[in-house]
């Protein structure tokens, strides 16, 4: 029984190590979703998109249409570090509302998120969303679940019709306040339209207590409704690629991020718009 | 280049009958968590005070400060830790200036006589001749550098004429020779601060008596002076002359300075330099020159040299106090306009110390460069890029005997962009990089400010949030930040954490301002955990 308990400490720990290492370099506790972000390397604080507006909740207006989606990540390869996301967006006159739900782990070890934003058009140039967020996390034995409340917000703005530049910040606050050791993070990026049918965007990201991360990723329209994406990140010199097709109401897509060391976490969404 | 030879003067105006008298109040307070220390006299609260009147030709102020961890009544006193106060009057005739009470000084250079505050050398200014030649109320709160009693500054057609007397306590050592105390001053107490018992005994521990003249004369291309000053102290300075460090130190009662400057334009080169010697026959140099061949480059060079044994306790030349230690130094730098929008600049300094000085047990040499790019594709947006170079010599602690210099090399890249989205609304990003070698040290940081001023309602908000990793000190790298009126803040990041603060300020009516700022420091401990340095500050302008 001893030896059993000893195993799994051992096993928490390594997986506590793996959460360190983000496949692309992604907020560490954040809601990783989105095969077509994931097929940039994750540079899409300015990106319109469903998954993008719940990286950086300015983003959240710039949805049309209502929308639902799902969303799974492999990371690795190991079916134990699976994350489950599904979300909704509904636009509501110039701001958008949001929801996000998203599960990782197994039977010992498991973290939930769950997410509610709201991102509004300030004016022509500017956006800006929050979202408020509750993490749980439960680990099987003698171990405590651990429950916190934070929130994360950003800021889109508009220099000319086809750039744009951004910035959000995950779990703000003071010690003082959320009473956690979760780290604090602040992503800034550009992007822009090079045409109708090519963006790139470039960010900067950094998380207390780690390095700072640079990404780059481009989406290129190679024919109709048909996506090209990829991408770099410095951390873990993570190559990304992926593609996304869309059909009708349903858009699908699948992202490839690399690790030096890992191996290769694979991603697959499908987007739905109501109406 | 040309405001040393520019004077701008008011137009005639009539002089109402009752002249209107005006008033300027400026109240601080400042508190940080983690200020109360338990060895200290007072509470950890920072309050500062500024008064000032004008009345036509007469302007008057009063400061008071506390700062954290005095008590607001000195011991034995019914008054603030630190009080200052004067009244001048401003002439357009043959008197010029007469300031009673607290006052401040600058000649030349700054070699011999230079009270105003030291802000550094930045390797990309435009320029680094020393302002014009002035006489003024003292309104800032260092403690020991002021000059207190009167002093007058008369004019004659192109000649200037200072006259200046002053009396003052200062903070000292004070060391024990035969066993009675008060015998002579062991070393002098700058940093103003009494908040515990010890530092409260080396408080106005010292009598300071400083007198001195200052002629100048504009001839058409060529402007002279010729500066003179003594320094009388109520007990011997007498440094321990064990410490090598302090050999050439200063020594005795009394300490006479005397110089000689120029400025002179011709064509489009500015020429400046000041020459200085003690009593002692000890020298000091500053020579400078600006040169602007055409109007998208200017170069400027600018040497300096304080032998060891000069000495000048109120003066402050290029690189720092003049006299503190021996230092033989060379700078240049330029600024180009290298196509439109775009401007490159860069620079160099070299600085030779031929004796030792604080943290360096032998002779040692440094040298900073600078290149940077400025772009600004429109009113708008700019992008600023600066790398930084930095060779330094320190003690080599970690070596028997007399310590080795160690050397060290710091290399920094900072990326700073600003965007103006509304005229009320501005974006700013800034990306450190540093290196520093041979200990393999990082540090990097990522800030993101925004200013925004809602319409219609007079309040101007200020949010920053940064967040920074170095592996150590020396690492560690410097943000500035907005910060109250008249005030300054440049905190050191180093460690691993993060920093915010938002600042609110108020326009009330046009006669009143009101400023507050909340910060936070979040600092990872080798431990894991995390702990939080909080910081309020409140500031209250009045002008009726």
């Amino acid at each position: 029984m001893k030896q059993l308990s000893s195993l799994l400490k051992i096993s928490v720990s390594l997986i506590f190590l793996f959460l360190q290492m983000t496949a692309s370099g992604g907020i560490p506790y954040g809601i990783q979703a989105g095969a077509g972000e994931a097929g940039m390397g994750y540079a899409c604080v300015v990106k319109e998109g469903f998954w993008s507006s719940f990286h950086n909740q300015a983003l959240l207006p710039f949805n049309n249409t209502a929308q639902f989606a799902v969303n799974y990540e492999n990371r690795f390869g190991i079916k134990e570090l699976g994350t489950s996301t599904a979300g909704a967006i509904i636009p509501v006159g110039k701001a958008s509302v949001g929801a996000v739900y998203s599960h990782f782990g197994y039977t010992d070890f498991k973290r939930d998120i769950a997410g509610l934003a709201c991102g509004v058009k300030l004016s022509e140039k500017i956006a800006a969303g929050v979202q408020i967020d509750y993490f749980t996390e439960r680990t099987s034995g003698e171990y405590n679940t651990h429950r916190f409340v934070s929130f994360e917000a950003g800021l889109i703005a508009m220099p000319a019709d086809n750039i744009r530049v951004g910035c959000h910040l995950f779990n703000p606050l003071p010690n003082s306040l959320r009473k956690n050791n979760q780290p604090v993070s602040l992503s800034v990026g550009a992007g822009i339209d090079l045409s109708n049918i090519l963006f790139a965007g470039a960010e900067a990201e950094m998380s207390s207590g780690s390095n700072l991360t640079l990404r780059t990723g481009f989406e290129y329209e190679a024919v109709k409704n048909l996506r090209l994406r990829a991408g770099f990140s410095t951390r873990n010199n993570s190559f990304c690629f992926g593609t996304g097709y869309e059909i009708g109401f349903v858009t699908m897509d699948l992202g490839f991020t690399t690790h030096d060391r890992l191996g290769v976490t694979s991603s697959v969404s499908f987007i739905f718009k109501i109406k | 280049m040309i405001i040393p030879f520019a004077s701008i003067t008011g137009t005639e105006t009539t002089i109402p009958d009752a002249v209107r008298i005006r008033h300027l109040v400026i109240t601080n307070l400042s508190y940080k968590t983690g200020g109360d220390d338990s060895a200290s006299l007072g509470s950890a609260l920072k309050m500062l005070t500024k008064y000032k009147f004008l009345a036509g030709s007469f302007t008057g102020g009063l400061i008071f400060e506390k700062d954290q961890g005095e008590k607001f009544f000195s011991p034995g006193t019914m008054s603030p830790d630190f009080i200052s106060a004067n009244i001048a009057y401003t002439g357009k005739g043959l008197v010029r200036r007469v300031i009673l009470g607290d006052y401040s000084v600058r000649f030349g250079q700054g070699l011999n006589l230079n009270t105003g505050i030291s802000t550094g050398l930045s390797l990309t200014s435009q320029g680094y001749m020393s302002a014009t030649n002035e006489i003024k109320p003292y309104t800032s709160t260092d403690e020991n550098i002021f000059f207190r009693g009167i002093a007058t500054q008369l004019a004659i057609k192109n000649a200037d004429i200072s006259l200046f007397c002053s009396r003052n306590n200062i903070d000292a050592t004070i060391g024990t020779e035969n066993g009675n105390s008060g015998d002579y001053i062991g070393s002098f107490y700058k940093s103003g601060s009494h908040n515990t018992l010890s530092l409260l005994q080396k408080r106005d521990a010292v009598s300071e008596s400083v007198y001195g003249i200052n002629l100048s004369y504009n001839f058409r291309i060529i402007s002279i002076g010729i500066a003179w000053s003594e320094n009388r102290f109520s007990l011997p300075a007498m440094p321990d002359y064990n410490t090598p460090e302090k050999i050439f130190s200063f020594r005795g009662r009394t300490n006479n300075v005397a110089s000689f400057y120029y400025t002179s334009l011709i064509k489009k080169i500015l020429l400046f330099g000041e020459v200085s010697a003690n009593d002692i026959k000890k020298h000091a140099i500053v020579q400078g020159m600006s040169f602007r061949p055409s109007d998208r480059l200017i170069i400027n060079f600018q040497y300096w040299k304080y032998a060891p044994g000069y000495t000048s306790f109120h003066g402050k030349g290029p690189g720092g106090s003049s006299g503190s230690y021996s230092e033989q130094s060379l700078l240049g730098n330029f600024t180009f306009e290298a196509a439109r929008h775009l401007f490159i600049r860069g620079g160099c300094y070299i600085q030779h110390f031929p004796w030792l000085k604080y943290r360096c047990s032998s002779p040692s040499t440094g040298v900073k460069r600078e290149l940077g790019f400025k772009y600004m594709p429109g009113e708008k947006l700019v992008f600023d890029w600066l790398y930084s170079y930095r060779y330094s010599m320190a003690d080599n602690s970690t070596t028997a005997g007399i310590p080795a210099l160690k050397k060290t090399i710091s290399r920094s890249l900072k990326m700073v962009s600003r965007y103006s989205v509304y005229n009320n609304l501005t974006l700013g990003t800034r990306i450190d990089y540093k290196i520093i070698d041979p200990s393999g040290s990082k540090g990097v940081q990522l800030l993101q400010d925004i200013s925004f001023r809602p319409e219609n309602v007079p309040v101007t908000f200020w949010l920053r949030y940064c967040i920074f990793r170095t592996d150590d000190w020396d690492s560690r790298i410097y943000s500035w930040e907005n910060d109250l009126l008249y005030t300054y803040s440049i905190p050191a990041m180093y460690g691993k954490g993060s920093r915010f603060y938002i600042m609110a300020g108020w326009k009330i009516s046009g006669k009143a301002e009101l400023r507050f700022k909340y910060g936070v420091l979040s600092e990872s401990e080798t431990t894991g955990l995390i702990t939080d340095t909080e910081e309020f500050r409140l500031q209250l302008k009045i002008f009726i």
